[in-house]
């Protein structure tokens, strides 16, 4: 393993070409401080089109937007992406494609050889002179690092960046796997890793929701000892990650595991033996990444161990409940969580398509209706996850459950649920909005959803 | 009956498009405090809007109009063809009773009245008050009251026990439901010990000025489980019995104790808390 001490010396030694193809990792979130600089010295070195395999894009990504514009970036492949560069795709397009792969299906593609990547960047809050490297220690320390790994194991040429280069206690890309090592002061602010989103919500209408999805898994019965759980970052999902908490703890009952991206609701239900394990891909605030550490029934996994399809052991495969957000959801119950009815990237599959084929019983959670908006629609702008894999819709004015669940249907008739159709949800929902009007506005393609198994899933267009 | 009594400003159109679904009993449509002056104009044609077009929910609706003359007569006539169950009046005194049936009468105007007791005048005047064939219920206006004795909230509520005893008091003699002052903090832990006291002195129902009160509310409220089961019992053994006075474990049950066991069937019934197969004990 090369050790540079400075970014010039390290790029004057890496195989740069026009149409290079590079990854990074997202773990800092919005408090990376290596694809912006790493990125912008591509550009000073006159790099041209290219492909840029980023495992999500934060608003933070400044050289993102900057490169798409001067046409130095042509391509884009991600799980996810917001904030500027999302609305500037949106708008413009790319000089080549994006593809927005899940989680699991960016980890299948890597091993597979279709995410084929000249040069993995790979932020690195702690690496030994062996190159094994720890996301759990050093001054920068975000926890797993489990969505670089498949950078780490499949790329040509592998680049780790530091701000600690010292023995490791904990290391979770094993050693030799590193090319060259690049020594700064600073990988970035950690601290800047948690974002608004990570909060419980005090907004009336997700509570009702969470309330009313509880009330749901209490009627059909989903709680029960050794339970496994899984729930994503919104306001409304932790929530219901805190009342699951409760209710383990009213009834005495202990889950099995909580997976996916950690957050202190979990290490509390894992410290007062509320959950055996967690099993942690990201984590999403600074208390997980300290139980990562201290604790051994926390365990790290990479995106592979995670989501990985054709993984036969991955995590997601034993999950029982998984509960998932939308910003779209059809008759059909496909849900889309990629883009607005207009056209807008918002966001991406991330693990959402993931789990919902893999868990059990997939619950959807939304408002009926933001800001006179109906979240049911005729048909997804984008279709993110496929209905078949989605088995209930809850919102703050009714459940719909998937057709196709008649277990379900059974379990709550003669409940005081609100249960209805999802087409009686949608009508519902118009005799407060009114129905609205249909405008076809898909005429300029940018890119696609690649299913998980590698498969064109649907068209993304630009914003007219 | 109600458990809860959920404010929702009427000038907030988003508040007003998720009146229905935090679960609220009820919901009063507010045109007095929480709007401005500048906005009473624009909150009575939304609160119209509304009472006419949006699909009512199984909660009841009522309005709270202003006190002030002119404004409540401009709250009267803006209502006086909408449907809902009826009007919040506040700051209820006899002279303020003498106003609202002149204006209402004059407008043929002729919902139930649940009037806001918040002034000390008011406490002397509760019997009467409360004999008001109109009147449905009274509700405890307890940050008014306290500012008028120059006094303060506070979480042990010592300040309201002569207030919430006396409302009560002429709530039960009159038969009309009697309606607890909100917590006005969103701290749920306060709100449950300020419940307490509402439970204490047996309200009926109490207000909540933020949806996130409406769940703390509504379960502190209704009956317990052990409650019911024992009502349940006691109802049980009188039919066996029918006799109105018995022994159950070891308790002697009478007259007092058989009719609130029927009045918590009652209530159990009435927020849906028994099961279909318990019903026929009532």
């Amino acid at each position: 393993m090369d050790i540079y001490e400075d970014l010039e010396s390290l790029l004057d030694a890496l195989p740069l070409k026009d149409g290079l193809r590079i990854s990074f990792h997202h773990h800092l979130r919005d408090g990376d401080g290596v694809i912006n600089p790493v990125l912008f010295a591509l550009k000073k070195r006159g790099v041209k089109d290219i492909h840029l395999y980023a495992s999500s894009i934060f608003p933070n990504y400044k050289a993102v937007q900057d490169l798409i514009e001067s046409g130095h970036i042509k391509n884009i492949t991600t799980n996810y992406l917001n904030g500027p560069v999302a609305k500037y795709i949106s708008e413009h397009g790319l000089k080549g494609t994006l593809k927005m792969q899940s989680h699991g299906g960016r980890a299948r593609a890597f091993k597979e050889k279709e995410n084929t990547v000249d040069i993995a960047f790979i932020a690195a809050p702690a690496i030994n002179r062996d190159g094994a490297i720890s996301g759990c220690e050093g001054k920068n320390a975000f926890g797993s690092i489990g969505y670089a790994c498949e950078d780490a194991a499949y790329a040509t040429l592998k680049v780790a960046i530091t701000d600690n280069l010292m023995p490791i206690k904990y290391p979770q890309i094993k050693k030799g796997l590193i090319n060259h090592l690049l020594h700064v002061d600073s990988i970035g602010d950690v601290t800047r890793m948690a974002s608004g989103t990570l909060m419980i919500t005090k907004d009336p209408v997700g509570l009702k929701i969470a309330r009313t999805t509880m009330a749901f898994l209490d009627t059909v019965k989903a709680i029960k000892n050794d339970v496994s759980f899984q729930s994503g970052a919104g306001g409304t999902s932790l929530s219901i990650t805190k009342m699951f908490n409760d209710y383990l703890k009213a009834h005495h009952l202990q889950a099995s595991f909580y997976s996916g991206g950690i957050t202190k609701l979990h290490v509390d239900a894992l410290e007062n033996g509320l959950v055996r394990d967690l099993y942690d891909v990201q984590c999403f605030d600074l208390i997980a990444v300290k139980s990562l550490m201290k604790n051994t029934h926390h365990h790290f996994m990479s995106a592979n161990d995670y989501a990985n399809p054709n993984t036969p052991g991955r995590i997601i495969r034993n999950l029982d409940i998984v509960i998932l957000g939308a910003s779209e959801i059809d008759l059909n119950f496909n849900v889309n969580v990629t883009t607005d009815s207009n056209n807008r990237l918002i966001g991406g599959s991330g693990g959402h398509s993931d789990t919902a084929e893999d868990a059990k019983l997939t619950i959807i959670v939304s408002p009926l209706i933001r800001a006179r908006t109906v979240l049911i629609k005729d048909r997804v702008n984008t279709c993110t996850t496929k209905g078949m894999y989605v088995d209930v819709l809850v919102t703050e004015r009714g459940i719909a459950i998937n057709p196709r669940r008649k277990d379900l249907l059974k379990a709550v008739e003669g409940s005081t649920l609100d249960v209805l159709s999802i087409e009686k949800l949608q009508k519902k929902a118009y005799t407060l909005t009114g129905v609205p009007s249909h405008s076809d506005h898909k005429k300029t393609p940018i890119g696609m959803v690649e299913d998980r198994h590698g498969h064109v899933q649907d068209t993304l267009y630009k914003k007219e | 009956m109600a458990r809860s009594y959920l404010f929702i400003p009427a000038n907030e159109p988003r508040m007003l498009q998720n009146a229905y679904v935090f679960d609220a009993d009820a919901i009063i449509l507010d045109l007095e405090d929480s709007v401005a002056i500048e906005e009473k104009h624009e909150a009575r044609h939304l609160a119209k809007n509304f009472l006419q077009s949006h699909p009512r929910g199984s909660a009841q609706t009522y309005v709270r109009i202003n006190a002030q003359k002119d404004w409540l007569e401009k709250d009267l006539i803006l209502l006086k063809d909408t449907k809902f169950d009826g009007i919040v009046l506040p700051k209820l005194t006899l002279e303020m009773w003498a106003l609202y049936e002149r204006k209402a009468k004059a407008l043929a105007f002729d919902k139930p009245v649940i009037g806001i007791v918040e002034t000390p005048d008011a406490f002397f005047e509760l019997d009467q008050l409360a004999s008001k064939k109109k009147i449905l219920g009274l509700i405890l206006g307890g940050e008014d009251l306290v500012s008028s004795l120059q006094s303060e909230r506070t979480l042990e509520g010592r300040e309201l026990i002569y207030g919430r005893s006396m409302l009560k008091m002429a709530c039960a003699k009159h038969e009309i439901l009697a309606i607890d002052t909100p917590w006005t903090t969103l701290d749920i832990a306060h709100l449950q010990k300020d419940l307490q006291h509402s439970l204490t002195h047996g309200f009926d129902g109490k207000c909540a000025i933020h949806p996130n009160q409406v769940p703390s509310i509504n379960e502190t409220l209704s009956p317990t489980k052990a409650r019911i089961n024992f009502a349940l019992r006691v109802m049980k053994q009188f039919e066996a019995t029918k006799s109105m006075r018995f022994s159950l474990d070891g308790q002697m049950i009478d007259k007092p104790v058989l009719e609130r066991a029927k009045a918590t069937l009652e209530k159990a019934k009435f927020y849906g808390l028994l099961k279909e197969e318990l019903h026929g004990h009532l």
